[in-house]
């Protein structure tokens, strides 16, 4: 892990606009100057839900879900830097062994073009070093599936059909933790 | 939408009983949703499991998404990567920045954008 060093707390004061991205205002702006008048509804709960680990990790079956894309080839680049590419879009949750080397996209998603090329798939799959967690006995086991979640604009789509198909595979899997990695 | 889905679906489970740890890259939208654990990388979107080409940074990561699992103490925990993208934090300021959108670049976005939700639209109601 990185170590902190003595001499961090006399580090220069960074520039105010190094923080995290404000991506939904951004994203609201952005609707706005192409035309769209009603801004976007992002979900939002006053309440969050909470199940502490039960089982320690390395007894743990650890479950992945992804939001990157099987590869389809007839729906054209799905390639790294390949534009924003619609046809390569899910509608429906998959599941694929775990134990496979499985070759998964994000040219559907809006991932940052110009600042990173989604040529490395370890960067969106953390799926090879939670292999290497698992031989090291770091977690008991990985979840025999990864599983696939829809991005949708639509939360009703997401909570309804897609989040229940998901606890359901979980719960086939036997998983004790999940981990989700979007894009 | 990628985070915003995800943190659905994380709320979804652990109301359920199974305890869950995002890796993402927009705080702001997870956050504003309200999940159990989250790691937020300050990096690009797309680089949520670590830095590319990086086995080291990508260890890192995972292990630090892992202690987050272990040992949040309540809902709501995030906690920020020590990594860093670039000693220079300009790049943050280039998504969706307003200040480079053309005409043209409009009309391109508007038609990828209508296309999108005609096809997720014309899906759902299949």
């Amino acid at each position: 892990m990185t170590t902190i060093s003595p001499d961090i707390a006399r580090a220069a004061i960074t520039s105010d606009d190094d923080v995290a991205i404000p991506y939904m205002q951004r994203t609201r702006d952005c609707y706005l100057a192409l035309g769209y008048g009603n801004p976007y509804r992002w979900a939002h709960f006053a309440d969050v839900p909470f199940t502490p680990l039960k089982t320690p990790l390395d007894q743990a079956r650890v479950t992945l879900i992804t939001t990157a894309a099987p590869f389809q080839p007839e729906a054209g680049d799905q390639g790294p830097r390949a534009p924003y590419n619609a046809r390569a879009k899910f509608y429906q949750v998959y599941s694929i062994p775990s134990d496979s080397v499985p070759d998964l996209r994000i040219s559907h998603v809006g991932y940052d073009r110009r600042h990173t090329s989604a040529e490395d798939i370890n960067t969106y799959l953390p799926l090879a070093r939670l292999k290497e967690a698992a031989v090291a006995g770091r977690i008991g086991a990985l979840g025999p599936r990864i599983h696939g979640a829809p991005t949708n604009r639509s939360h009703r789509t997401t909570v309804d059909l897609d989040a229940p198909a998901l606890l359901r595979r979980c719960q086939e899997d036997g998983s004790d933790a999940v981990i989700l990695a979007p894009s | 939408m990628c985070h915003q889905t995800v943190s659905l679906v994380a709320r979804h489970l652990e109301a359920s009983g199974i305890p869950t740890v995002i890796m993402g890259c927009a705080k702001d939208i997870v956050e504003h949703c309200g999940v159990p654990r989250l790691l937020f990388s300050d990096f690009p979107l797309g680089n949520q499991a670590g830095r590319p080409f990086d086995v080291r940074s990508q260890k890192e990561t995972l292990e630090l998404a892992l202690r987050v699992l272990e040992s949040a103490p309540a809902p709501r925990t995030t906690v920020q990567s020590p990594q860093r993208w670039a000693d220079d934090p300009s790049w943050k300021r280039d998504f969706n920045d307003l200040t480079k959108l053309s005409p043209e670049i409009i009309a391109e976005r508007r038609k990828e954008f209508d296309e999108v939700k005609s096809i997720a639209k014309a899906k759902r109601e299949s």
